[in-house]
């Protein structure tokens, strides 16, 4: 079986961010990015299928500026095998969107059968937690999403999902989209041995239109401002005082 | 001979300072990180302002009573607890906290002594600068404290040491005079630099209370690598490799010995093994990058001529800064699990960077004639400052090794000295060292800094007994 695995450039998780002074985005200029942490995690899962034997060839594919080859380098140095990029946009500031992107996927998968699409549950720059469902709407493939356990049982895929008040696991049918959540697992380091190797493995680069999917977007961004900052607290002196306090609050 | 603090001064004190400037002792003013030193207080007084501090010290000074000088309380050497003599005053600077100032093009800050050095981190930060004193505390730890102690960590092989950082100090001195020296000058040869002798002085020559710092552009990115190495000597060549390939790129270079991160396992303290066995040596390597330049690449160019130079055979780099604070909270929670293990005896010695391999391949056997020990050996190598702590083997507690503690510690400090190292790399002297200053110390330099304490504490309130004793 072959495991797809979508992997997005984002801005590092660690990284302070700082809106754009015409609030047209974030500022990305000189900004440490890195691979969106979930889908470091559906490209952990990949790989432990492959050591358990239960895939053949783990293919990472990212879609997005030519930077993206970074990311895909990570992707291969952790184990995955081949790579494809697919170069829809010339600006880091732009965003493709999860329905174009799940667009891309689909031609994608539909050249190369996977029995699996492994993805992270969302991007963490945008939030929009959409690419996985519609690339399963659009194949007509069974979905599990937010997966924090996932067993593969012969046509069969269990996923184990968070839900409130507990664990709910599923079985879906495969070939199956499964979008994975923080607790599947802790992704490996990338090591320097294998990320020398990595330059080796073979990294396709495309654009949408060798895959007849239109990329300009649909979505136009209104604004985009900081959270408001955080008010100074006070200390109180005695527990009179927090009463008092949390009285002219209004939250007591 | 010095007086305890009395009910008279106390009352003067609080006639002198506005309401709520003075509490009783707590436990916590009276400990110090490794729990070996209590101390003792009379009286906790928080002023807000250099002139309450000011009066503290008159008020000291006329009635003949100790004054420590407390910050963040992070320091390994006693040098924030009175163990001995009558009580003192303890000083706390904690509620001078403020930034005064950030000057981005001129790269300088100024911030009062009682501000968490974090704070003053991202106070640079939020004007996109950096200020690089970084060390384990540093969320506890107040600036006041890191100069007074200059303080190390873990960039000084780029960015130099809390001294190195110092542009100019407001401080009170003993006679109760405010010193105002706080320019942001980069040059400023007009005497006997009065700035120098306060950094490093740990409270006995005067209290400092507000600091100018240098400042630096911000690294737009660093990358983080651990590599494994055969052994210390080829760490050092991969130093030098580095130092090759990227000059003042290189702001981090730690040594780790296999030993801490078997206690990280065995503490059980949360954290990603690095590798699937752990390495007996490895070196966590920090490259700051500016513009559109790529650390990662450059670490991997340095990687690739390490392999080619048998200085290196394995390695990861981090690909996310979420992985580089992984990498660098293996390094940080060292000194934790040494904690929890239990040490028989701990130090921070400085070696010449080239008997570092020596030192460290010769010092077991040496060692072995007190009895048998595990040793922890883990540092920054970049600085030749090296964190040498013993411990007792496997299965048996340091009780089981009654008086090894003073042999092992004089064994060690002995051997440093004969290699013209330092039995004092970062953390200072305090109260824990002031034997080994009488012993190591040169004796023309001992006496100048007698006469200096002397000159300006006469009646010796500040900081009573550390340093000098």
């Amino acid at each position: 079986m072959k495991v797809l695995v979508p992997v997005k450039r984002v801005i590092d998780y660690n990284v302070k961010v700082r809106v754009k002074a015409d609030g047209s985005g974030v500022d990305l200029a000189n900004v440490k990015m890195s691979m969106n942490p979930f889908d470091e995690i559906a490209v952990e899962q990949a790989i432990r299928l492959k050591e358990a034997g239960q895939a053949e060839e783990i293919i990472a594919v990212s879609i997005g500026v030519k930077q993206n080859q970074e990311t895909l380098r990570t992707a291969l140095a952790m184990g995955a095998d081949r790579a494809i990029l697919i170069v829809a946009s010339e600006d880091v500031h732009h965003d493709v969107e999860p329905l174009t992107v799940a667009k891309l996927l689909k031609a994608v998968v539909d050249e190369e059968a996977p029995g699996l699409v492994l993805c992270g549950k969302q991007a963490i720059d945008n939030d929009m937690n959409a690419t996985g469902q519609m690339l399963a709407a659009l194949l007509g493939w069974s979905q599990g999403t937010f997966a924090s356990g996932l067993e593969i049982d012969g046509d069969n895929a269990n996923v184990t999902r968070e839900v409130d008040g507990g664990l709910q696991t599923i079985k879906v049918k495969m070939p199956a989209v499964v979008t994975v959540d923080l607790r599947l697992n802790e992704p490996r380091y990338a090591s320097l041995p294998n990320i020398m190797k990595a330059k080796k493995k073979q990294l396709d680069e495309k654009t949408p239109e060798d895959y007849g999917v239109d990329a300009s977007p649909r979505l136009e961004i209104v604004k985009t401002s900081e959270p408001e900052a955080r008010k100074a607290g006070v200390i109180v002196k005695s527990v009179d005082e927090l009463v008092e306090k949390l009285n002219e609050a209004g939250v007591i | 001979m010095l007086n305890p603090v009395d009910d008279a001064l106390i009352e003067k004190l609080r006639a002198a300072l506005p309401d709520g400037s003075l509490r009783p002792p707590e436990p916590r003013d009276l400990e110090e990180p490794r729990g070996k030193w209590h101390g003792q207080a009379g009286i906790v007084v928080s002023p807000r302002n250099t002139e309450q501090v000011a009066e503290v010290i008159r008020q000291a000074g006329q009635a003949r009573v100790g004054v420590v000088p407390i910050s963040g309380g992070t320091g390994l050497v006693a040098g924030q607890v009175a163990t001995q003599g009558p009580p003192p005053i303890l000083l706390s600077l904690d509620r001078m906290n403020a930034v005064r100032g950030v000057w981005p093009s001129e790269n300088a800050l100024v911030a009062e002594a009682g501000t968490i050095l974090a704070d003053v981190q991202l106070a640079a930060d939020g004007e996109n600068r950096l200020f690089p004193l970084s060390l384990a505390s540093e969320g506890t730890c107040r600036i006041g404290g890191n100069l007074s102690t200059n303080a190390g960590g873990v960039q000084v092989l780029r960015y130099g040491n809390a001294r190195d950082l110092c542009l100019g100090l407001e401080a009170v001195l003993p006679n109760g005079d405010v010193w105002h020296g706080l320019r942001r000058l980069r040059k400023d040869n007009t005497g006997y630099d009065l700035r120098n002798l306060l950094i490093g002085a740990e409270g006995t020559l005067g209290v400092i209370t507000a600091a100018s710092l240098r400042l630096f552009p911000r690294p737009t990115r660093v990358g983080t690598a651990m590599m494994v190495v055969p052994d210390p000597a080829a760490a050092l060549d991969l130093l030098a490799l580095a130092g090759a390939h990227l000059g003042p790129g290189v702001t981090a270079f730690e040594l780790i010995g296999g030993q801490g991160l078997h206690f990280l396992a065995d503490t059980g303290l949360p954290h990603r093994a690095p590798f699937a066995d752990i390495p007996d040596w490895s070196v966590l390597i920090d490259v700051s990058a500016y513009g559109a330049d790529d650390p990662n690449a450059a670490l991997e160019a340095l990687f690739a001529a390490a392999l080619t130079a048998e200085l290196s055979s394995d390695g990861i780099i981090a690909q996310s800064d979420g992985q580089a604070a992984g990498l660098w909270n293996i390094r940080e929670n060292i000194p934790q699990a040494n904690r929890l293990i239990g040490p028989i005896a701990s130090h921070d010695i400085a070696l010449p960077l080239s008997e570092i391999p020596g030192f460290i391949a010769d010092m077991p056997d040496r060692l072995a004639r007190l009895g048998d020990f595990r040793i922890n050996c883990f540092g920054h190598l970049g600085d030749g400052n090296l964190h040498f702590n013993v411990f007792p083997v496997s299965g048996r507690s340091r009780a089981d090794y009654p008086g090894a503690s003073e042999a092992v510690t004089r064994m060690i400090h002995d051997r440093t000295h004969e290699l013209g190292g330092s039995f004092s790399a970062e953390h200072g002297v305090g109260r824990a060292k002031v034997g080994d200053l009488q012993r190591y110390a040169d004796p023309a330099r001992l006496e100048a800094m007698r006469a200096v304490k002397a000159a300006l504490d006469p009646a010796g309130i500040m900081n009573p007994g550390a340093v000098l004793g």
